[in-house]
Formats: C-alpha cells, structure tokens, sequence
C-alpha cells in the first residue's frame, strides 16, 4: 500500500490542520450562534497554542495535561474581559474583541518567554491523528446536544431578540459569558493541537488575519447548523492547495467567496432549508422561512 | 526634543485623520464599517502612482484621477453589494464580513498586478521643501497633510450643518425610512457617499503614499486598524471625531514611544481603544448606537 | 463533508513516477514565489533556474540533467511544511532548496530531516537554524559572522564612540539581527544611547528617531528590512540628523539606496555578495542573469545560484543508484566536503555548534564583502 503510505506522509499535515480549522470554525460558530460576533478566537488560539508549547517545552509536562491547560487559561482570560466586553453589542463587541486581540498578539510579541517575534521552536510532535479527531468528535456531539436542550434554545432566542429574551426570563448575561468562554476553550485546545504538529509557532498566526479566516469558514459554510462551518472550514483549507495555478491571485479568491456567498447564500453553503427548497417544487426557493 | 515630538504627532495625527474621515463618513449615513477602506487607500496610492508612470501626469491631477477611481469603485461596491443587502435589511454584520471581503479582493489583486515589492512615486514628482524652525523640522508635504485634513474637516462639517444636502445626510443617518418618508433620494445619497467616502480614502492614500514613499499591496492594513481605533475614540459617525481621533491616537503613539517604549506604542493605542469601548463606546462625539433588537 | 480525491491522486503518484526520465536528477525549490517574502522568493528561484540551465548546457552532472521541481510556499509556514511533503513523498527529489523565510524553515526543515532529505537554505539567517538536524545546509552568511566587521569597519572609519540603535521587533529576522548588534556592541564595548523600536508595516519614525537624536550618537545601528530602512533613513534626514547608518542583512537592497539616494550616503553594511567584486565568476553571473532576466541581480539570487553549483560539485561525486533513500544519504555525506569559488567569494561549510550538542547541520564559512554608500550606490570598502 505505498501510495497510502505516501498520500499520508505528504498529507497528513494538511488533514490535521482540517481538524484543527474545524474546531476553529465550530468555536466562531459557538458564539455567533446567540448573536455575537467576537473576533477574539484567534487570540484565545494564541493563548492556547503558547500555554501548550510553553509547557511541553519548559517542563515537560505530559500532553494530556497540556491540552487541559490549553483550554483552560484562555476560558480564564475570556472570563477576566468577558464582565466588561459583554455588555457591548454587535459592533462595537467586534471591534471590542478584535482590539483585544490585537493586544495579546503584541503582548506576545514583545515577552522574552514567549520568544517574541521569533517566536517558539522545536515543539514536540505530540499530536497524533486520533487525538484531534476525538477532540473534534466530542466537541461536535457536545455542541449538538447543547443545541438541542433548552440552553441552545435560550442562545437562539437571544440571537433573534435579545430584549424579548431578557423578559422571557432568559439570564442573557449568563449565558453569553458560557457562550464566550467555552468559544475561548475550543479555540484554546485548537491552539494546542495545532502547535504541537507544526512544530514551531509565532505571533505571527494569532493575528486580524487569522480571526478574519476564522470567519470566514463560519460564514461560508453556514451558521446555522454544526454541520456548514466544518464544510466552510474544509473548502477554505483545502482551497489554496487546489488553487495552486493562480499564484498571487489565490487570496483574491477567498475575498471573492465572502462577498458573493454574503450576497447570494446568506445562510452559507449549508443551508437545509434550501435544500428543502429543492424537494418541494410548489414552495419557492428558499423554503420555509 | 518636545517641540519636535508633539510636531510629529500631528502630523502622524493629521495622517490617521485623514484616513478616518471617509470611514467614518459611511458609518455616520450609512451604518456600515467599511472594512475594505484600508483596500481603497492602497488603492488610490498605486492609481496615482500608475497614471504618474504610464502617462506622466502632474501630481494634482494624478490625485484627482485617483479619487475619481476610488469613488467610483466605492460607488460600484455600494451599488452591487451594499444596496441588495439593505434591500434584504441584512444585520448590520453582514455588510461588515462582505466589505473584510472587498478588501482581501482587492488586495490580492493589487498584490498580483503590481507584486509585492515597495514602490514609489518618481523622484521628479515628489514635492519638495523644507521648514526648520530652531530645532525642530517639518516637511513641506507634511505641512500640507495637516492643512488638508484641518480643511477638509472644516469644510464637510461646514456642509453637514448648513446646507441642504448636509441636512437631508443627518436625517438619514437619524432614520432611513423617515427621510424616505421625507421625500429625501436616500438610495441616492447612499451612492453619493460612498462614492465622496471612497474618493477621500484615495486621496488620503495619494497624500501618505506621497509622504512616506513606499507603496505596498500591504500598506492598508495597519491604517485600518488605526483608522477603526480612531473612529472609535472619536466616535463613529462624527466628522469632528475622526480629527479629534486621529490627533488623539497620534498624540498617544508618538508620546508613548517617544517617552515611555517605543515597543508598547502599539498595544497602548488598542488597549487605550479597548478601555474606551468598555467605558464610553460611543468615543468622544458618537451618539450612542441603538440596540436594533 | 468532502472525500479526499484518492483516485485523481493515485493516478498522479503513478505518473510522477513514470514521467521522470531514470537519468534526470530531481531538485526541488521551494520558495516564496506569492505573498510578503515574494521579492526575496523570486529572485532566488531565477539564481536556481539560471544555475540549472547552464549546468545542464554543460552537460549536466556526469550526464544527468538537472530537473528543478519548484513550488510556491507562499512565505507561510504551514504551505512550506506541505510544499516540503510533497516534494520529499511524491516528487521524491534528492534535495530541497528553501525555504525563504527562517520562520518556515523552522517549520519544514524537521520534516525534511526526519524525511532524511538534505535541505539547503539559501536565505535563512536566523539562529539555531542548523540546530534541526546534519541534513540541513545553508550557504547564507549569519548575522554573527558579518556584523562583527561590519560594526568594527565603520567604528574604524569613522572614529565611533557611541551609537543609537533602531531595530523592528515583531519580524525574527530583524530581531534576531538586533540580538546580535547587540553582542557584537558590547564585545566591542561601545555604549549604547538609546535603543528603539517599530512594527512591520510602520511607516511614521519620527518619534523614535527624534528620541534618537536628542541623544546625539555618532552613528545610528539598524537591524532593519529594506521597506522600513528607506524611511528611517529619510525621515532621520529630514529630522536634521546627520549621524552615519550601520545596517544588518536588511539593508542588502540596491532599491533601498534609490529610494533614500542621498540620504544614505556613508552608511556601512557587510554582505555575503558584493555588485562591485570584480571576481571573473562573479561578473560572469551578473552579465548572464542580466541577459536572461533584464534585471540586476541581487544577494538572493546570488546565493542561490552558488548553492545550485555546490550541490552539483557533491552530486559529481555521488553514484546515483536510483535508491532515493540511498542517494539523498550519499548527497548529505558528500556535501560538507564541497568548496566552490563562487560568485559570492570562496565559500565551504563549517558544521554547525548546536545548542544541545546534538548533530546538527552546516552553516557557511564565508568573509562578507564591506561596503558603504556612496552617491546612492553601494561601492566596496577600500580603507583598512
């Protein structure tokens, strides 16, 4: 079986890295799904990824408990800026935790311990395929059933009309913060699984950029199921791979995608209801709203 | 070295200004944060610069053709992409993502038409001259960015405050609808302002490629993210507020490197922002935005 | 969610094995020909294509020919470790050239040297880069063995007794250039007035430099790319500084003198390839990358073209047996003993101090040219 062999050496970074994107795009997700758009992930990942690398490569802490910090340092940073930062909405939460983002990536830039722009080196490969794909397994089952009980319900209440939420009784305050955090935990554990298969992280990655990329996958795939930000996350990964020929134009496309499926797909890809649409002739396109 | 530093910080002040005024123009009429302005800066900086090299223009007119480009190209943005989406009354994110997109667009393009490498205006078109007063010095080209932006703040609040055109943009920006009701053209005003916005962010980007000489694909990014931090300080949507913003943010850029680090002058103006928007989100001179439920 | 295209790709891996004619010798480059490291990235691949072309005029290495498998890593980490992979498992070349930038090859250059494929870098002049492993190569001169003459030349010239020094401390390469201004300073023991810094993309110096000039040095260090150089350099001037420029690898940019013309006269800067050295192979380079490119060449170029001829010096005396594994092991052996006079100067290896003590790589024994500015044009240092 050598081309097995082969595809899997020369692809194996490429299918982690889907897995890592995924979780990504299902912590985006997480938060837009009651309303809010924070563009902090990227950050959380950052602060993820160096805990881990940190930790690994200063004490040799046992990977199990590696992961754990890396999900639960940034949950404690998304805690200490989430009183403050939640009371903002829509804009200016996006603006709020994307200046947030900003400073941690210029905190870590400028620390010795972090090795600053250089940043860290020479990470054990920990990282093994069946770590990422159980994580991944078992955030997806957790946020499903999260969206089935009554919490992702309240979350989609509070999307809809926060105000009518608050006076339905929902602690809308309360379940942003969880809504928040366990974003900042997802995004954390991505950052280090992700560090410890590349071998060497900068501050460099942690960036506006990033946070926009995250995005993105989120929007391209659909934020309405669990299911499109995967299928974003995916496309998104593998595109530049199956894009090769256009050389410098190849970011262009990705801009091209954000504007086009904002304007024609305005739920993503992965719209049900759409697909729906396509079964039931009578109806018009689109479904049922 | 005082006297110098705060001469630097307004000019660096003047700089972010001028970027901001644009932004925040869209913002105050039509409730968008142009993501791709940081884009059509760059733009206007490689279109003035091309016109220069291929047809060898003047500057002064190189500047107006470059405006010309960018309105239209703000105008072509607002009517393909803007107007569906507020047709569709989209949340107000979604124009936000579909502009993050128009600026990666048109970045990677500039990036594939005009590579990657920094290039500047020909040596005879710079404008030259110097002022030295004592000890401190200041160029003629910087001098020029100061008077433009002081101006060409004084004269868009002139016209927001006193004339018709001024008024009919302030009832827009209080309530769409109601200005429609009014018998106001809002589609129409839309177009305008985006097309004078984009036109702005051109001309800013001619005036600061001119002043630092190195024009890059890459040069609208972090004036973008300046240029969202002044609009906040200032508040969005005040046309006061983006100068007094600008000076502000390089006030405290020039003041904290000069005497405090200069490797923090960074992270102090976004955690100067971040503190802001927890405090007063509305900045020095925004109205507070309503929650839309 | 998306299958994997397995059989369009068994069909490539079968053909890529057929399409190779036995006698061709596969190199790979991977460098940044898209993205921020572009310019960098494209000059070397020209050095690599230029070198390849009239090797293979020549006839090739013991009458194989070269074949150049290059892709783009875009200057991105993560593409360098994919372009790497597929390089060493599907193209299964002999060597790779690249990445561009250190950060990649801090990324790529273990794949490679689990893979036990040589990699040779021709740009990578970070610390700790021949630390990954003794597969990795690089001809590209440190920081550590130019600045030291380079600081200690122009302290000679200009009589220096202390300096200021600005450097960009979110990019590694221009930090770590900064560290070693730094120890090269204080081994020389010259004071320090003050030290500041900037980010990528920053184009407002003026309040560092008017810190800078309220302490009066006699000279202003900088451990900066081209881009933030050209306006430090102006700006500086029209702040009424008249203090000389010391530059690291950064300033090694004929662009960057066009731009600050005068303003950058006098200023001092060791490079690993000098335009002005008169070397007949250094000459020839220029004349036939100008003929082919229209373009001058630069010390990217330069060092590419010298690593393609030191590479195919060791393949001279390596029997290709077919063996990928068997081959990449006798080029890895036979590369440190390879001496070339090439268009950057005499060059050989020098294996590598690793922190660890572990094996490590070959970094490069170079002299670095000296040169300083003049009329907007770099000329080589005469005085002593």
């Amino acid at each position: 079986m050598e081309w097995l062999d082969t595809f899997w050496s020369t692809y194996n970074t490429l299918i982690y890295t889907l897995g890592v994107h995924a979780l990504l795009a299902l912590s985006i997700w997480l938060t837009l799904s009651c309303g809010l758009l924070s563009m902090a992930n990227a950050a959380f990942m950052g602060i993820g990824a160096y805990v881990a690398a940190l930790l690994t490569l200063h004490f040799e802490t046992p990977f199990p408990l590696v992961l754990a910090a890396a999900a639960l340092v940034p949950a404690i940073v998304a805690l200490i800026i989430a009183i403050p930062v939640l009371r903002l909405s829509g804009v200016y939460l996006a603006m709020a935790t994307l200046a947030f983002g900003e400073v941690v990536r210029i905190v870590i830039l400028n620390l010795d311990i972090t090795g600053g722009p250089e940043g860290l080196n020479g990470i054990p490969q920990s990282t093994q395929g069946w770590h990422i794909a159980l994580i991944l397994a078992a955030t997806i089952y957790g946020l499903f059933r999260m969206k089935r009980s009554r919490v992702g319900r309240a979350l989609e209440a509070i999307r809809e009309d926060e105000v009518a939420a608050r006076l339905m009784g929902i602690d809308v305050d309360r379940h942003k913060l969880f809504v928040f955090t366990l974003g900042a935990v997802i995004a954390g554990i991505a950052g280090g699984l992700n560090a410890h298969f590349t071998f060497f992280i900068s501050p460099r990655e942690y960036g506006f950029e990033n946070a926009v990329d995250i995005l993105t996958m989120a929007v391209l795939g659909g934020t309405g199921t669990l299911i499109g930000p995967m299928l974003g996350s995916s496309i998104l990964t593998l595109l530049p791979e199956l894009l090769r020929f256009l050389n410098d134009y190849r970011g262009a496309v990705n801009g091209l995608i954000l504007i086009l499926v904002v304007l024609f797909l305005p739920k993503g890809l992965w719209d049900p209801q759409r697909f729906k649409g396509w079964f039931r002739p009578q109806t018009r396109e689109g479904g049922v709203q | 070295m005082l006297e110098q530093q705060l001469i630097n910080a307004l000019t660096l002040g003047c700089v972010y200004a001028l970027f901001a005024l644009g932004f925040t123009l869209v913002f105050g009429v039509l409730e968008v944060i142009n993501l791709s302005h940081g884009a059509v800066f760059m733009a206007g900086s490689y279109a003035a610069l091309s016109v220069v090299e291929k047809l060898n223009t003047p500057l002064w007119l190189a500047i107006l053709i470059a405006m010309l480009i960018c309105g239209l190209f703000g105008l072509l943005v607002d009517v393909l992409i803007l107007k569906p989406l507020r047709a569709r009354n989209a949340p107000h994110l979604i124009p936000m993502i579909a502009t993050i997109g128009v600026g990666i667009f048109l970045t990677n393009v500039a990036q594939g038409l005009f590579g990657a490498e920094i290039r500047r205006f020909p040596e005879e078109v710079l404008p030259a001259g110097e002022f030295v007063i004592g000890e401190v010095h200041l160029r003629a080209l910087e001098l020029a960015i100061v008077a433009i932006a002081f101006v060409l703040m004084a004269v868009l609040f002139v016209i927001l405050k006193r004339t018709q055109l001024g008024r009919a943009l302030r009832a827009i920006a209080e309530s769409p609808k109601a200005a429609y009701l009014l018998g106001i053209n809002v589609e129409g005003l839309f177009h305008l302002t985006s097309f004078v916005a984009a036109a702005l962010g051109g001309a800013a980007g001619v005036l600061i490629g001119l002043n630092f000489n190195a024009i890059t694909p890459f040069m609208g990014q972090p004036i973008l993210h300046k240029g969202i931090a002044v609009i906040i300080l200032g508040g969005m949507g005040d046309i006061r507020g983006a100068l007094i913003g600008g000076l502000f943010l390089g006030f405290a850029e020039v003041f904290s490197k000069g005497y405090l680090s200069s490797q923090m002058g960074d992270a102090i103006a976004f955690g100067l922002l971040f503190l802001i928007l927890l405090v007063r989100p509305s900045g020095l001179f925004g109205r507070v935005l309503e929650r839309k439920a | 969610m998306r299958k994997f295209p397995t059989v369009p790709l068994l069909l490539a891996a079968l053909t890529a094995s057929f399409s190779a004619s036995a006698a061709d010798l596969k190199l790979g480059v991977a460098h940044a020909l898209s993205g921020g490291a572009a310019q960098y990235g494209t000059a070397i691949r020209n050095g690599f294509v230029l070198a390849a072309e009239e090797i293979n005029a020549k006839g090739g290495i013991n009458g194989n020919k070269i074949q150049l498998v290059i892709d783009d890593e875009q200057g991105k980490k993560e593409e360098a470790i994919n372009v790497f992979k597929k390089q060493i498992f599907q193209d299964k070349v002999l060597i790779i050239f690249g990445p561009t930038l250190s950060n990649s090859m801090f990324a790529a250059g273990p794949v490679a040297n689990a893979a036990k494929t040589p990699v040779f870098a021709t740009s990578n002049t970070a610390y700790g880069i021949t630390d990954i492993g003794p597969f990795v190569f690089r001809n590209s001169v440190m920081e550590a063995d130019v600045l030291p003459i380079t600081v200690a030349t122009a302290t000679k010239h200009y009589g220096l007794k202390k300096v200021a020094v600005i450097y960009g401390n979110d990019d590694a390469f221009t930090k770590s250039g900064y560290d070693v201004f730094k120890q090269v300073l204080a081994d020389q023991k010259m004071p320090v007035t003050t030290t500041e810094t900037y980010v990528k993309g920053d184009v407002d110096f003026k309040a560092q430099l008017t810190k800078i000039k309220a302490t009066a040095p006699d000279a202003i260090v900088c451990s900066c790319l081209a881009e933030e150089a050209a306006n430090i350099i102006l700006q500086a001037r029209s702040l009424g500084i008249s203090a000389p420029f010391i530059g690291g690898n950064g300033f090694n940019s004929p662009k960057l003198f066009e731009i600050s013309k005068q303003a950058g006269n006098g200023t001092f800067v060791g490079s690993p390839w000098a335009n002005a050295n008169p070397a007949p192979v250094n000459q020839a380079f220029i004349a036939a990358y100008k003929k082919k490119y229209n373009a001058d060449p630069n010390q990217f170029a330069a060092q590419a073209y010298d690593a393609l001829y030191i590479a195919a010096a060791a393949l001279q005396t390596v029997k290709i047996s077919g063996n990928v594994e068997a081959d990449r092991q006798a080029l890895r052996d036979a590369l440190p003993k390879v001496t070339l006079n090439g268009a950057t100067g005499p060059f050989k290896f020098r294996p590598a101090v690793t922190k660890t003590g572990k094996p490590g790589g070959f970094d490069a024994d170079q002299k670095p040219f000296i040169y300083t500015v003049q009329n907007g044009k770099f000329e080589l240092y005469k005085g002593k």
